[in-house]
């Protein structure tokens, strides 16, 4: 295994941390590390896990799991980690020192299953009984001296919500021994032994009673009528939330790249590296930048929901919506991050369990309208619609709605032929509601921002600077046209005259330059496959550019057509939407709008995406499948659009 | 050091009709309790027993349908409440404790 780039720990113990979902493992663990934490990956897997380094020790909280035996890959993860064989990037994988089980005191008996194949590792390990207050509440009595005697390893009752017992826990940590006792291992002689242990330790004081608040949330949540009408009602909120408020950072982080960009344009000679570090890093970095507070934003509320409990049942609506289309309703978190950007749902994808659902949500999660694509929906809805706001909102909503049916026909196809078989009807534990933990919220949203910074910092950066290059290279001669223009403004006097002489120049220049370019060259060439969608040289461009990241096109558009990307300016809006092609006639003829439209929609037009597809997939081949299967559609799309308005018109 | 004290009924203790035919978790009525009947290791069976739905475990019904929610405390509401395509609770079979009840 690799222990190249993992740091020695000198002394140092590894403890893993091992329990069922939903029994507070990751909010002890957060309790007992705090900030300390990252999130990695296991090499070779999508599965990830935080470590952090406390107290001389590397404590790892291992995927939630029901059973260490089951054909699941945080199964799988689990074992070999607690084999040595396996640990978290930047974790030297050897046999854990410790094995901390964590256990829900509200559900004793069922927990007790991994307790066993725990003690059957051999390893030291202590048993730490969560939520000892609930338990109280509930009138549960747990004889914690009695358990420990029954399972031969020290047992410490904590509530990692309070804190309480978790010093105690950490103290017991570093005395934990290899159980003393023994535990079976076949499945069914494990289940007999739970039974006894639990019988012999939990004493349930009262009676259960019916929790009727909890029976009604969930008869609503799940109802066919009214839960969908909740889930569409709760969805609205949270993407009116994301796009309203992370509108205003948005405009910050647009101002200061703009401005910083300004600042090393002006402190850098006019030249190569100027137009590197301004219109290639900068701006590219700006661009991905930009989305980091819907990204957050969304992370931090989907966190939120999760720890209220209701995302579970949400599943349960949406699944009714997509299992005839062969996705599960486990695809829907992927599904809906993938709104704000295709990255963060793919890679949320890892949490959907069945091998061939999680491909097909993989495959279609960048049919959904990211937030990249808003800037040239706005462009074109605009075009479409100059005078009626009310029809530029109706094709606008649109747009989001081919997007859905496009991903749930395509998910369709793909469960018929390549990944045949139905999805995977859904088992899910619906946990208790609670009130949300800001705390392991906002760590998991810090986790992802950073994650995605990491990424706006590597993999964007190398494409921003290659597509700059095929932009900006090679340099043209300037144009006899704008020589002349240049030579008329020197010996006019009059100021406006000059100033527009002097932009004409630039327009012409920035023209024959991106003309000229190997991307304008590559344009020019690429151009007749688009020719039957109606698009000329420039708008090739354009969308050969996107393939960095959607967005680019209206600047792309802007620099072809004005010679300056200050698309603030509502002129310049202006000036994109009369844009003449070469021979004179309009670029956005109402039925090249319309093409346009529907291939942004639909065409995998973003690179990162195909190489995040590519890793989470497992092979390159998902990517292609990908970027063919999507292009397929958005050219077939824009064709039949095309044609059908031109005749119609 | 403590008495062990016995288990409570938490089943409908009054509702002295035991059936003696399985049925599928999935016609269960609403409210009503059985005892799992569960055998094999396939990995779904497999998953689902360690989600506790395992051989003699109590379940209580508290949404009948799409997707029936079934709980594992012994009442419905709080405690361990598991959700269930139908498709998957018409392959567990339980013995019903009492007839329909609530």
């Amino acid at each position: 295994m690799s222990s190249v780039d993992t740091p020695p720990v000198v002394g140092g113990r590894t403890i893993a941390l091992l329990g069922n979902p939903n029994v507070g493992k990751t909010t002890l663990f957060n309790k007992l590390v705090g900030l300390r934490a990252k999130t990695s990956n296991f090499p070779g897997t999508t599965q990830e896990a935080r470590h952090a380094y406390y107290d001389g020790s590397v404590l790892i909280d291992l995927p939630g799991i029901y059973s260490l035996n089951l054909d699941m890959s945080e199964s799988e993860v689990c074992r070999q980690t607690l084999r040595g064989d396996l640990a978290p990037l930047g974790v030297k994988p050897d046999v854990p020192d410790a094995i901390l089980v964590v256990i829900d005191a509200t559900n004793l008996m069922r927990n007790l299953t991994i307790v066993a194949e725990a003690i059957d590792q051999r390893l030291p390990m202590v048993v730490a009984v969560n939520m000892m207050d609930a338990a109280k509440r509930r009138g549960i009595g747990i004889d914690l001296e009695r358990l420990s005697e029954c399972l031969g390893c020290t047992v410490v009752g904590c509530s990692a919500k309070t804190g309480d017992g978790v010093d105690k826990l950490m103290d017991a940590i570093h005395h934990a021994t290899i159980p003393n006792r023994s535990a079976p291992t076949d499945l069914d002689a494990i289940e007999a032994w739970s039974d006894d242990i639990y019988s012999l330790v939990a004493a349930a004081r009262e009676t259960p009673i019916n929790d009727r608040l909890t029976d009604r949330l969930d008869r609503a949540f799940t109802h066919p009528l009214l839960g969908v009408l909740t889930f569409a009602i709760i969805m609205t909120g949270l993407f009116w939330v994301i796009f309203k408020l992370a509108a205003i950072p948005m405009d910050l982080i647009d101002a200061w790249f703009g401005t910083f960009g300004g600042w090393v344009g002006g402190m850098l000679p006019e030249g190569p590296i100027s137009g590197l570090l301004v219109d290639g890093i900068i701006a590219g970095v700006g661009g991905t930048v930009i989305f980091l507070p819907q990204i957050v934003l969304l992370f931090f509320l989907l966190a939120l929901l999760e720890g209220t409990g209701y995302l579970a049942r949400a599943a349960f609506v949406i699944d009714r919506v997509l299992r005839p289309f062969g996705l599960s309703g486990h695809a829907f978190v992927p599904l809906l991050s993938s709104h704000a950007c295709a990255i963060p749902g793919i890679m949320a994808a890892r949490a959907v369990p069945d091998p061939k659902d999680r491909l097909a949500t993989i495959l279609v999660a960048p049919f959904m309208s990211c937030t990249a694509r808003i800037p040239v929906y706005v462009l074109l809805t605009v075009i479409l619609f100059p005078e009626s706001p009310a029809m530029q909102a109706v094709a606008f909503t649109s747009c989001y709605v081919i997007g859905v049916v496009a991903a749930l026909f395509s998910s369709f196809l793909v469960r018929r032929t390549l990944l045949k078989g139905p999805s995977r009807p859904m088992a899910m534990e619906l946990p208790s509601y609670r009130l949300p933990d800001l705390k392991a919220a906002f760590l998991l949203t810090y986790d992802r921002a950073m994650m995605f910074l990491r990424k706006a910092g590597t993999l964007i950066v190398a494409i921003s600077i290659v597509l700059w290059w095929l932009g900006a290279y090679p340099h043209a001669a300037t144009p006899q046209e704008s020589i002349d223009l240049r030579e008329q403004a020197i010996v006019s006097s009059d100021a406006d005259t000059i100033e527009s002489l002097e932009s004409q120049a630039d327009m012409i220049e920035a023209r024959h330059a991106s003309a000229r370019s190997f991307l304008g060259q590559i344009g020019g060439t690429i151009q007749p496959v688009f020719e039957p969608l109606g698009y000329d040289r420039q708008l090739t461009i354009g969308v050969l550019a996107s393939f960095a990241a959607r967005e680019v096109f209206v600047s792309t558009m802007a620099v072809q057509v004005v010679g300056t990307d200050d698309t603030e300016d509502d002129s310049v809006l202006a000036s994109i939407a009369n844009a003449q092609r070469d021979d004179g006639t309009p670029v956005f003829t109402r039925a090249t709008s319309w093409s346009l439209l529907v291939y942004y929609i639909l065409a995998m037009l973003c690179l990162p995406t195909v190489v995040v597809t590519a890793k989470e997939a497992g092979g390159w081949r998902w990517a292609w499948l990908q970027l063919g299967w999507m292009t397929l559609l958005a050219y077939s799309g824009a064709l039949i659009v095309y044609q059908a308005v031109s005749l119609l018109s | 050091m403590l008495n062990i004290p016995d288990q409570p009924n938490l089943d409908h203790a009054s509702a002295g009709v035991e059936s003696n035919e399985s049925i599928p978790l999935s016609r269960l009525a609403r409210g009503q309790s059985g005892r799992v009947r569960i055998q094999g290791t396939t990995s779904e069976v497999k998953m689902l027993r360690a989600m506790g739905l395992r051989p003699n475990a109590s379940v209580t019904m508290c949404r009948f349908g799409e997707p029936c929610i079934v709980s594992l405390s012994g009442a419905c509401g709080g405690g361990c409440r598991i959700g269930l395509a139908k498709e998957i609770a018409g392959r567990v079979m339980v013995d019903p404790d009492s007839p329909i009840n609530g």
